[in-house]
């Protein structure tokens, strides 16, 4: 799954690339405008990562030739400027989503991700299961290891986002976004009382712990060897 | 171009204008007078010397009239007489001087006749006969005329002396007078941004500029808060950055300083990366702010419907509440129209807040009222309270009343009310705090819109 990057500052670029190609995706970078341009109205990309101040043609022109081309590519926007019209104005243009900088990678991995899934067809589960643990999202129930776990309807939704991206390491704004529908910058620590709750109930009795803390991005849920 | 004129220059021309008008109709009064009078002297002159005349005349013997005539004219110099038959022909000129044309008006009149002015006095010189002959007395009155004259030249010099001196004297008591207006001035001017503290002594003022002096200085004041607080939020965001940068190179430079195994080093990114959000959140937060200030914030204005925001941000807050064995609740209900991603991060900076000051077994309430004007909402929470001194200052960027989270690296960087007030202000809202009797009380007024 091949993805371009447009941005014009070498090191935010290069970081970028590596840490996408590290998670599995391959990047293109290019720093300007017009080579971006071209390269996206190629059609060989999954999605674009196009920041707005560009030297040639800014992202949004660039936006706006790939939906002329009648391209449905998702493209997620970064910029330095958090004027609301912008905002207004990039998904009038038909952008998908939109991270203000500084952002964490995390944040954008995590985005990244979600606007490449939007477009592939969910299946219907009836169940998500990771080694032991087992959730049925009929019944709204959790097992682990054969022995049922109560969760609260808000534990239960943060578990079901972790186990539908498990391995995936999910910032704390994501979760309160997506768990809470909080789409807003907080310092609370909501997200990591709601963690370490649901960890005492579904990690603290077992021997091989599911919910892990990765330091300063956020929270992933797999099974690691011991 | 009026408006160039200084002040002084055109209170002394009006003094100037003034004088010279009073003095002007002092002088024509007393110039007409003077002519009446002279007028009246002269009457009483001439009929005095008429009835001599008439007297002299009499008598038929043409001699003796010729020398009794002579001898009533010779007593007065500046006197001649004309007397004309009642066909007009002239039977006598006393004078070789008088002029061949006179006014035939019956009384006084006036001739000016050359170089010389006569008072003339026409007069039958037998009243009682119709046919009689016509007696015409002139009397040289060309020096009152003089004196007349030199009078007028002395009214004009002394109007225009006096309207100088009152312009001169005028100006100088002017700014005499503005001298207030010119301390203000200085004052003013020495004011910069270095020096807001300078006041007006409003007490040493003039009744008329005490008012201005008032407003400058409540001016000033107003400034210089604003001032001090953009200074002192200057110096808050150095320090609260000096701190995590300090730590990032310090951690950093320790961490290169040899070999380490590689836990070492994950360890040391680990650190620096919490820093680093830090910082980044901090940067956020007050780009929000500068936002604000500077009516950025357009709140989205969609129907809301705040028992279920509350609701939702409860649930939001619940692990929390339920860590600290703090119980939450909301009453009361209300719409609104709003920006609810802003409301909502008002809101749960409250919530947070409350949850975290509230002692253990302690309670959180949000109260919505919604009334005619506007809907206020209410975030309590049972406590300690915060002395009323620290009340106004609770706002304030930075600014922690809780002492423990003084430095940077705690989570919180003390610009959460600062942040929920901004949000509230671009509501058209207000907030503010009240702490008594154990409870902490935030709260919010949102006017609704037409």
């Amino acid at each position: 799954m091949k993805l371009l990057i447009v941005e014009d500052q070498t090191k935010t670029g290069q970081y970028l690339r590596q840490g996408l190609s590290e998670a599995g995706f391959n990047a293109d970078l290019v720093a300007d405008g017009i080579t971006g341009q071209q390269l996206a109205l190629s059609g060989d990309y999954a999605l674009l990562i196009l920041d707005v101040m560009l030297p040639g043609r800014d992202g949004w022109q660039i936006l706006q030739a790939v939906r002329d081309a009648g391209l449905e590519t998702p493209v997620l926007f970064l910029t330095a400027r958090d004027a609301v019209q912008d905002r207004v104005h990039g998904l009038e243009l038909g952008a998908d989503d939109y991270l203000v900088k500084p952002f964490a990678f995390s944040e954008l991995l995590a985005r990244v991700r979600s606007l490449l899934r939007r477009g592939s067809s969910m299946q219907q589960e009836t169940s998500l299961q990771l080694a032991d643990l087992r959730l049925d999202l009929i019944r709204r129930r959790v097992e682990r290891s054969g022995r049922r776990i109560d969760l609260t309807a808000k534990e239960f939704a943060l578990l079901e986002m972790l186990l539908r991206r498990q391995g995936e390491v999910l910032p704390k704004s994501l979760i309160a976004s997506q768990v809470w529908d909080m789409n807003f910058d907080s310092d609370t620590n909501v997200i990591e009382v709601a963690i370490r709750r649901l960890r005492i109930k579904i990690d603290d009795d077992f021997p091989s712990k599911l919910i892990h803390t990765v330091r300063g991005m956020g929270y992933v849920l797999e099974e690691r060897s011991l | 171009m009026k408006a160039r004129w200084s002040l002084s220059s055109r209170l002394a021309l009006l003094f100037a204008a003034c004088t010279a008008v009073v003095s002007l109709f002092a002088g024509v009064l007393f110039s007409r007078g003077s002519e009446a009078h002279f007028i009246e002297l002269d009457q009483q002159l001439l009929e005095g010397k008429l009835t001599g005349l008439r007297r002299a005349l009499r008598d038929l013997d043409a001699e003796q009239t010729q020398r009794r005539l002579e001898d009533e004219l010779s007593r007065q110099a500046d006197l001649a007489l004309r007397v004309k038959g009642d066909d007009g022909v002239r039977w006598y000129d006393s004078s070789i001087r008088i002029p061949a044309r006179l006014p035939e008006t019956p009384g006084l009149s006036t001739l000016n006749d050359g170089d010389v002015d006569y008072r003339v006095l026409n007069a039958p010189l037998f009243p009682d006969r119709p046919d009689s002959p016509q007696l015409t007395l002139l009397l040289d009155i060309t020096h009152h005329q003089h004196f007349l004259q030199r009078m007028q030249r002395l009214i004009w010099l002394t109007v225009g002396l006096s309207a100088l001196a009152t312009a001169l004297l005028g100006a100088w008591a002017a700014r005499r007078a503005l001298r207030p207006l010119r301390r203000m001035g200085a004052i003013a001017g020495s004011v910069s941004a270095r020096s807001l503290t300078a006041r007006l002594p409003q007490e040493q003022m003039p009744a008329e500029l005490a008012e201005l002096a008032h407003s400058i200085n409540a001016m000033l004041a107003r400034l210089d808060d604003a001032f001090q607080r953009l200074s002192a939020f200057s110096a808050d965001i150095a320090h609260e950055l000096r701190t995590p940068l300090s730590n990032l190179l310090t951690h950093t430079q320790v961490t290169l300083t040899r070999e380490r195994s590689p836990e070492d080093y994950r360890e040391a990114l680990h650190s620096n990366l919490e820093e680093l959000q830090w910082m980044a959140q901090l940067v956020n937060d007050m780009l929000y702010l500068a936002k604000a200030d500077h009516g950025l914030l357009a709140p989205n204005r969609e129907a809301l419907q705040l028992a279920a925001e509350v609701d939702m941000l409860l649930e939001f807050f619940a692990p929390l509440a339920e860590d600290a064995n703090v119980h939450m609740s909301r009453s009361g209900d209300g719409r609104i129209e709003g920006d609810r991603n802003m409301l909502r991060r008002a809101l749960s900076n409250l919530l947070d807040n409350a949850v975290r000051f509230t002692p253990d077994g302690g309670e959180v309430r949000v109260r919505i009222v919604d009334a005619a004007r506007g809907v206020n909402i209410s975030v309590e929470n049972s406590g300690d309270g915060i002395s009323a001194e620290l009340l106004p200052r609770l706002f304030d960027r930075f600014y922690r009343a809780d002492p423990a989270r003084q430095e940077g690296s705690s989570e919180h960087a003390g610009l959460g009310l600062a942040i929920t007030r901004s949000i509230i202000r671009a509501h058209d809202g207000q907030i503010h705090c009240e702490s008594a009797d154990g409870w902490t009380r935030f709260l919010i007024e949102l006017p609704k819109r037409d």
